[in-house]
């Protein structure tokens, strides 16, 4: 096997230039953008546990119709917009060619801003399948598979024209997303509105989609970002090609089958909890495989965080995901479950998933990537410091808050002689630390998002002088 | 195997497929296969078996009902399960007798499961009769008139129109009624 684990870090070959980035630069700006538009509507909802009365007789600004609108809006109008923008970004260039084709590339950008306008309407309106994850209505779930396939299509065309024959990590984990995105999503928005799917096998179906919209959406393309940006930004070959196959494949293989594991105790088939109970803790070998060599790679080089701002966001995310990846499996356990279920903790525990792990790694590669794309350097390294410094209080501020509520509140409802409202009013305290980590979280994405559209913005200006400080990347 | 999915593109999706869809087909299609109770509606006659009942169909009106309950996203803070868990069966019971642990055969009827994910509020599994719809057109028009402390967001919409509150009270009475668990049946209507 000839390995080359020095693919990511080796120099770009000569013509760089070639590439033209128009969709990279379409998908991260507008990714930016939602962040900080979805960032007021978490913000909104997080004040409502608070104040209760706060925008609350108004149908479209109520809890029930804002949170799906929070979740779907981080998940599919930043996150995954963002993971996308990279992908356009990386696959080329780990290929060695062009985009397969730029104008479906800015196609799929228009259509994917269709989608989240339409998706912010129709969620505040009350128009949803009421289906977690899967809330959207089907017409837009509809253009979000038509977006998917005419992303996969040029990406996975780009791969077939590639001038490298092996291919790296980065370029399998991507691969992966567009293959299990397509079969999990399908099963999620419209298998389970199938005749005859009701109840618990529709509950099934859905949970098959939402743990596989963490573990094989945004755990596949979170981590080929950090693949290829760990060694990228910090100029340092991968440490292991064949631990990242360990992981890539164990990947494959165990996440599919846990999703029952979100109904421990519930009503759904006690040998379905089991199996989902056994393989949730195999899931340990994936996540430790990759999380040491990430952390095997930056060997000698941890003094690079100092200025590095990619780094530090990218190192942060991978301890986030090694600690968000143990709690999952401690979780499905029927002894833990049995307090943490349905409390406060398991949002502290999907924040720092979302958040602190691949929200980390997505904002780690924009930072990396648009500078570089409007060939001009970031246009404040000082602001990206504040926002990282900012995202990390803030979240763990959120993370831990919860998880000591949460943990506190599944122990008082284990108590029944403890009346419900009871464990209600005794959680208003975490909501208020919650409520003030989510504004240090929202003004790190308000410097974030100036930061990066700034340097979008003033990339003419600056284009001639800076051209020399990008040289080297 | 696994290596050549290294340079061969057409490989690594035959392998990253085939194991994905391994364990994608055994936990979605074959389950309810196996489980009949995924499917068939509850009946029982037979007390020494637990409670007796059986599940019903909703009416249109109950359904109008849930349609809004979706709409409205309730899901969001209320569960819909007495979990195996004995304090969630003390929690839903009435008057001292505890509720009976929510089965999948109590569900079928189901057009968009409610089970949930977080408890902010209380479960609703069992919360079928517990309420008159004077108490509920109250609640939602100020959760806190009746629940001091609560966090429930007012529904005045819902309050002020005569046919939803009807609705969405009709669906709630369901809630729970499958199983007859209640000692004299005595339920609100």
């Amino acid at each position: 096997m000839a390995v080359q684990p020095t693919i990511a870090s080796a120099p770009v070959v000569a013509g760089q230039d070639f590439h033209q980035d128009t969709t990279v630069k379409m998908f991260l700006l507008g990714a930016v953008g939602y962040f900080a538009i979805v960032g007021i509507i978490a913000l909104i909802i997080a004040a409502k546990f608070v104040w209760p009365g706060f925008l609350g007789t108004i149908s479209y600004f109520t809890y029930g119709r804002m949170r799906p609108l929070h979740v779907n809006g981080m998940l599919f109008g930043w996150l995954l917009a963002a993971d996308m923008g990279l992908a356009y970004y990386i696959v080329p260039r780990l290929c060695g060619v062009k985009l397969w084709s730029e104008k479906l590339g800015v196609a799929t950008s228009i259509l994917w801003n269709i989608i989240i306008v339409s998706a912010i309407f129709s969620l505040l309106g009350g128009y949803q399948k009421g289906l977690e994850y899967a809330d959207l209505p089907t017409p837009v779930a509809i253009l979000v598979v038509i977006a998917w396939v005419m992303f996969g299509v040029n990406i996975f065309a780009t791969i077939a024209t590639r001038k490298y024959q092996q291919m790296y990590v980065s370029t399998w984990y991507l691969m992966g997303t567009i293959l299990w995105t397509a079969f999990v999503y399908l099963t999620g928005n419209f298998a389970t509105l199938l005749p005859g799917v009701t109840g618990v096998n529709q509950a099934n179906l859905t949970w098959m989609y939402t743990h596989n919209a963490v573990g094989l959406i945004f755990t596949p393309a979170g981590l080929a970002v950090s693949y290829y940006f760990i060694p990228r930004a910090s100029n340092t070959p991968l440490f292991s090609h064949k631990l990242s196959m360990i992981g890539f494949w164990s990947l494959a293989f165990v996440y599919v089958w846990t999703g029952a594991h979100h109904m421990i105790h519930g009503p759904i088939s006690q040998w379905l909890q089991t199996i989902s109970i056994v393989f949730s803790v195999m899931l340990l070998i994936p996540v430790w495989a990759v999380v040491y060599n990430f952390i095997a790679t930056l060997k000698g080089q941890w003094h690079q965080l100092s200025d590095n701002i990619s780094l530090k966001f990218l190192m942060s995310g991978t301890v986030f995901y090694l600690l968000t990846c143990f709690q999952g499996p401690m979780h499905s356990l029927r002894s833990v479950s049995a307090i943490v279920s349905k409390t406060d903790w398991i949002p502290g525990h999907a924040h720092m998933a979302v958040l602190g792990t691949f929200s980390f790694m997505a904002m780690a590669g924009v930072y990396y990537v648009v500078p570089r794309i409007f060939k001009t350097t970031l246009h404040s390294e000082a602001l990206a410091n504040w926002s990282f410094w900012l995202f990390l209080i803030g979240g763990l501020g959120m993370f831990t808050s919860l998880w000591l509520g949460g943990f506190w509140q599944g122990w008082q409802w284990n108590n029944p002689a403890i009346p419900f409202i009871d464990t209600v009013v005794a959680l208003k305290a975490v909501w208020m630390v919650r409520f003030l980590s989510g504004i240090i979280i929202f003004s790190g994405i308000v410097l974030f998002m100036f930061n990066i559209l700034s340097t979008a913005i003033g990339a003419g200006q600056r284009q001639t002088i800076a051209q020399p400080a990008t040289a080297k990347a | 195997m696994l290596q050549k999915t290294d340079s061969n593109a057409t490989w690594f999706v035959v392998a990253a497929l085939g194991l994905f869809f391994i364990g994608g087909l055994l936990t979605t299609v074959a389950p309810p296969l196996l489980d009949k109770s995924w499917n068939k509606p509850f009946e029982n006659t037979d007390p020494a078996k637990g409670p007796t009942g059986k599940l019903v169909g909703y009416t249109d009106q109950e359904m109008r009902g849930y349609r809004i309950y979706v709409r409205e996203g309730c899901k969001y803070c209320h569960t819909q399960q007495v979990r195996t868990l004995q304090a969630d069966t003390i929690r839903s019971g009435w008057k001292g007798v505890p509720a009976p642990v929510s089965t999948p055969d109590e569900f079928v009827n189901d057009y968009r499961q409610t089970f949930g994910t977080k408890r902010t509020g209380p479960d609703l599994a069992r919360v079928g009769g517990k309420y008159n719809k004077q108490w509920h057109a109250a609640h939602f028009r100020n959760p806190r008139d009746l629940v001091p402390g609560s966090i429930m967001p007012p529904f005045p919409w819902i309050a002020d129109n005569p046919q939803e509150l009807d609705d969405l009270v009709a669906y709630l009475q369901t809630r729970g009624r499958a199983k007859d668990w209640r000692p004299d049946n005595d339920y609100e209507k």
